[in-house]
């Protein structure tokens, strides 16, 4: 008896779940969900209606994903006709894929996954969906990219050594503060950036750098901001994805912010030095014509694309000056600008890291495949990469 | 160094030391709140939100205590009213505060807040060593200088701190006496919730001055940690979430002086800590626990 | 105050009637002594204390309990409906979006049953310790530690064995390391008498950092970007998918738990025992049960049931530990036990349902404008009414 109704319970179980795992996958086959574009072999995002876009933090978050909000809004202004989603707050665990395959439930056939973190996620939809144009901000895939996928990004650390250069003219104890998530190639070619603009007008600058370990935890960044001004740090930045937290307190204890992601001069504006934001509104914009016109597989876009200031289509600009900012080092940081943009690099030799050891050598100018897979501090920057 | 270590220890402290002192409250008279975290996410929010309104960030920690003694309020019918499990229940209700203040917490993320400002006290800030550890801080750091002492001594001195500890510690007592078991714990559990609140706007409104969803990160877990670390007294909660405090604030610490730190380790910190407490000292500290805790933790309904 | 408070709790151990037998009296005398005659005790005093069978006395009552469900859960979805209001969106048109987004869509319904397995796992971590009146808060951490666990297996083992062993391997590690992390708790329960449901909290923390710690140091991968990562599991190691669906065997395997569980707690004397310890522990030492065997392995195989919750997590769903990894499947895992008031089968049903609301938080953002975790608001309101209003009980205390 036990043993028959165990039986039968087994039965029962591998009934429920191959009735769950089967009712999909004939639904899959309805038209009406994706299925318009699989029948026919059109190239994906042809004739997109509806884009998605996913993003891992709030869009008013002075950071980050406000700038992905902006470029949300300048996509609605440029396309009238197409539809877009865009969800918020999306973390980067599986959630990231389950809320991808909503909006293409939804007939989504331009996804935009906005989070470092999104990119497996991003992968294994894109994978699944080969109708579906799926690109990522600021992943590195493995070359040849699939047919229907891409990644995009900005040089990000040419305007942070701009602003780099506008911290090293201000300080006046020497020691500038940078307040970052984790040690990944990106903050850290960051922080390296930030360092070598300043060091370029005041040799002798240290710039101490301190982790959260999360890109949005505003009590740690209040903890950390607090010791680095403690330490007589007067001038503060970041990368934090969102910045408020920490230019409120800078700007409270009277040093001087750089800002990063987006314009938050309001929040400071005494100590508003200068900053780096993003302006996604023509890539994106340039990124959904390309696919629409059937032209994305093949397409810059089908591959690591890197827009930097030498093209003149870099996302990441720099911010507008504060009130300090003196006409000298405005000057300073145009012939830069003019250098980087003629092909120049702050990463040009040479580089010594942390301990002496040189990175790169005299003369020479990383590609910035190497620039993003960068694992050490320059000599200058107080903190360890654990 | 020693001095930023210990000014941030209590800074960061005090938040924790708020939501600690809610919780021995209710813990004294009964009822396990892990809540908590719940409690001081609305706290944060409400704190915030009312003082964004009103531009006074003395009614943001009003606005901030109603938040908190609000969900503790539903703590207190769940478990004294309806005799629903208390660890479920005080779960039960972290969940629905993340998605109360995720929903109405979206139109305060970018809003920017008259928030507490440092309070150099004259003289005494002027101390070498004590004053910026102590005396250089927002008025919620100093409320919670004398907010222990003052529940310790309600606690352990007044005639509501004894009704509150019958109530933990042998209830059917307060019955034979007149007194109603019920509302004793309701209001227990209700004070706990809005100190909790003004731990939660402590964050919100003088120490991080902004409004994220889930900005918390575990800072009420802690509290629950360092009652029992604290052996439900309000003394030792105060000394501890100092100590608590100072593993958070080491890693700032030592970073901006260059050193490498473990992070994680420091962040365990606390909840490693207790445990080892409870380890070593396991039978001695659950002695301390008031007698009807104790049934809750041994004798658990669980159906 | 101490010697205050010490002052009291002679009488405290006393008054617990109900509470756990000091292990030091009980370990010897119980093995031998399985006879008739305690059997007959167990069941003369196991009677009056209401022991928790599927079957029983609620048959009688079963109309209003029916009613009180119905009743709470309207209540539940009313007020979300209210709160939804009060932030200036239309609530029916929410309703809408959730029961379209999860049921009438395909991949939905998908991401839905991938959600549940590990909810489905670790609610039973949750289950089996109730049972024995043992209350494990910490599905969590012991799911993250199986995560842990599963990963080790896999960096150690991939380049020596053959994809097969190392999953295997997987599940077997990720089982002990879950097994070991509520052990923990368990012996601290046994020994110095902390009570389970603290420790096991505080367990969660620490296993999260413990995973912190790994990922962004000794397992860190190197390629990650963005987020620290551990290094992705091998392609042939990962969980197998039933063809044509992106259903992978996790779930067969949550099912499968559940059943064995179920038979386990209702068809074994284990089982039994374990109901007469969780109903009346007294009553369990008079009678000779070996109380100490049964709360230990209790723990031990929620520990076990919430590894493999991480294991299929990690082979079938994220294939690398990250920051998020299993993140608040633990406590949700745990409201959907209590949902389920305890039973493994109808855990199988709260696991889909509450993973059902988490993924419709998604659609719900997209559609409605809402933050995706305004659905926790959902989850929590119909656990307060469920927890508070289906009961026929009143308050005891």
């Amino acid at each position: 008896m036990r043993i028959r109704r165990t039986a039968g319970a087994l039965i029962a179980a591998a009934v429920v779940a191959i009735l769950a795992a089967c009712s999909p996958a004939v639904s899959d086959d309805d038209p009406g969900s994706s299925s318009a574009a699989t029948s026919s072999d059109a190239a994906p995002g042809k004739d997109a209606t509806t884009v998605g876009v996913i993003a891992v933090g709030p869009k008013d978050d002075f950071g980050y994903n406000q700038a992905v909000y902006q470029g949300v809004e300048a996509l609605r202004k440029n396309f009238p006709k197409i539809k877009v989603l865009d969800a918020y707050n999306i973390p980067e665990d599986d959630t990231a894929a389950t809320t991808m395959e909503s909006m293409i439930a939804q007939g989504a056939t331009i996804i935009f996954a906005t989070s470092y973190g999104h990119l497996d996620a991003a992968k294994q939809v894109a994978a699944e969906h080969p109708d579906v144009v799926v690109v990522h901000q600021g992943g590195l895939l493995d070359d040849p990219a699939p047919a229907n996928m891409g990644s995009y990004f900005g040089s990000v650390y040419e305007p942070v050594y701009l602003a780099g250069i506008a911290a090293g003219a201000a300080t006046k104890t020497g020691k500038l503060g940078y307040v970052y998530a984790i040690p990944i190639p990106q903050t850290l070619a960051n922080i390296n950036a930030f360092t070598l603009g300043a060091q370029s007008v005041r040799p002798d600058v240290e710039v101490t750098a301190v982790s959260t370990t999360s890109w949005c935890d505003p009590a740690t960044q209040a903890d950390r901001v607090q010791s680095l001004l403690g330490s007589g740090v007067d001038v503060v930045t970041q990368h934090q994805d969102c910045t408020k937290t920490i230019i409120e307190a800078t700007e409270a204890a009277g040093a001087y912010t750089v800002g990063y992601h987006a314009d938050a001069s309001s929040l400071a504006p005494k100590g508003w030095l200068t900053g780096s934001e993003w302006n996604w509104g023509p890539l994106y914009s340039d990124i959904v014509k390309t696919a629409v016109a059937g032209d994305f597989t093949g397409s810059d876009y089908n591959a690591n694309y890197r827009a930097n200031m030498a093209s003149g289509k870099n996302p990441f600009v720099a911010s507008k000056f504060g009130p300090s900012v003196t006409d000298a080092t405005k000057a300073l940081i145009a012939d830069a600008a003019k250098k980087i943009e003629g092909g120049g690099s702050p990463f040009t030799g040479p580089i010594t890291a942390q301990d002496g050891t040189v990175k790169v050598e005299a003369g020479v100018t990383p590609p910035i495949e190497t620039i993003e897979q960068m694992d050490y501090f320059v000599k200058g920057v107080t903190g360890t990469i654990s | 160094m020693i001095i930023d270590l210990l000014a941030g220890a209590v800074r960061g402290g005090t938040s924790i030391m708020y939501a600690g002192l809610g919780e021995t409250i209710s813990e004294r008279a009964g009822i396990i709140n892990l809540g908590t975290e719940g409690s001081m996410l609305l706290g944060a929010l409400g704190g915030y939100a009312v003082t964004a309104h009103t531009g006074n960030p003395w009614l943001g920690v009003l606005g901030g205590a109603m938040a908190g003694a609000l969900l503790s309020l539903v703590h207190a019918v769940l478990v004294v009213s309806r005799g629903a499990n208390q660890f479920a229940s005080g779960l039960t209700l972290y969940f629905l505060a993340l998605g109360v203040t995720a929903l109405f917490g979206v139109d305060y993320v970018s809003r920017q807040i008259n928030s507490f400002t440092p309070y150099a006290v004259p003289g005494l800030s002027d101390i070498p060593g004590l004053g910026p550890i102590l005396f250089d801080h927002d008025p919620l750091v100093y409320i919670a200088f004398v907010a222990a002492p003052i529940i310790w001594w309600v606690l352990f001195r007044t005639r509501v701190g004894l009704l509150v500890r019958t109530a933990g510690e042998r209830s059917e007592a307060l019955g034979v006496n007149g007194y109603s078991i019920k509302a004793v714990r309701y209001w227990s559990t209700v004070a706990g919730g809005a100190l909790a609140g003004i731990g939660g706007a402590h964050i919100s409104i003088a120490y991080a001055n902004s409004w994220f969803e889930n900005m918390i990160a575990g800072r009420g877990f802690i509290a629950v940690a360092l009652v029992i670390f604290a052996m439900w007294n309000p003394l030792r909660i105060m000394a501890g979430a100092y100590l608590f405090g100072i593993a958070l604030s080491l890693a700032s610490v030592l970073q901006t002086a260059g050193y490498a730190v473990n992070q994680f380790a420091l962040a365990a910190v606390p909840f490693v800590l207790t445990l080892v407490v409870l380890a070593v000292l396991g039978k001695r500290t659950m002695l301390a626990a008031p007698d009807e805790l104790s049934k809750v933790f041994d004798n658990s309904r669980t159906a | 105050m101490t010697q205050e408070a010490q002052g009291t709790s002679g009488t405290g151990t006393e008054t617990g009637a109900g509470t756990i037998p000091e292990p030091d009296t009980e370990v010897s005398t119980v093995s031998a002594d399985e006879t008739a005659a305690v059997a007959a005790a167990i069941v003369a005093t196991a009677l009056p204390a209401e022991v928790p069978t599927d079957r029983g006395p609620k048959i009688s009552a079963g109309w209003s309990t029916g009613l009180r469900w119905f009743v709470a859960l309207l209540a539940g979805l009313i007020l979300f409906g209210a709160f939804v209001l009060a932030n200036g969106a239309d609530p029916i048109q929410v309703y809408a979006d959730i029961w379209t987004s999860t049921l009438t869509q395909s991949g939905q319904f998908q991401q839905i049953i991938l959600r549940a397995a590990p909810i489905a796992l670790a609610g039973l971590a949750v289950v089996v310790p109730a049972r024995a009146g043992l209350v494990n808060v910490g599905g969590e951490g012991q799911l993250i530690i199986g995560g842990i666990g599963a990963a080790a297996a896999a960096l150690w083992l991939t380049p020596l064995m053959s994809p097969w062993v190392v999953v295997i391997a997987m599940m077997l590690f990720a089982m002990v390391a879950g097994a070991l992390w509520a052990g923990i708790a368990a012996a601290m329960r046994l020994v110095v008498k902390v009570n389970e449901a603290v420790t096991t909290m505080l367990l969660n923390y620490v296993a999260l950092y413990t995973m912190l710690f790994l990922i962004l140091g000794p397992w860190k991968d190197p390629k990650a970007l963005g987020q620290s990562t551990s290094v992705e599991l091998n392609d042939a190691a990962k969980l197998p998918v039933i063809a044509g669906t992106q259903i992978h065997i996790g779930v067969i395997i949550a099912v499968v738990a559940a059943f064995a569980v179920w038979f386990a707690l209702t068809r074994t004397t284990w089982g039994f025992r374990l109901s007469v310890v969780g109903g009346n522990g007294e009553a369990a030492r008079r009678a000779g049960m070996p109380v100490v065997t049964l709360i230990l392995t209790a723990l031990l195989l929620g520990g076990a049931l919430a590894g493999l919750a991480g294991f299929v997590q990690f082979a079938g769903m994220e294939y690398k530990l990250r920051p998020t990894f299993g993140l608040t499947i633990g406590y949700v895992a745990f409201l959907a036990s209590w949902l389920s008031r305890h039973k493994p089968l109808p855990l199988l049903l709260a696991s889909v349902v509450l993973a059902a609301i988490a993924v419709s938080g998604n659609s719900l953002q997209i559609n409605s404008g809402l933050p995706a975790a305004s659905v926790n608001i959902l989850m929590g309101l119909l656990l307060v009414a469920v927890l508070g209003w289906t009961s026929p009980r009143k308050a005891t205390s």
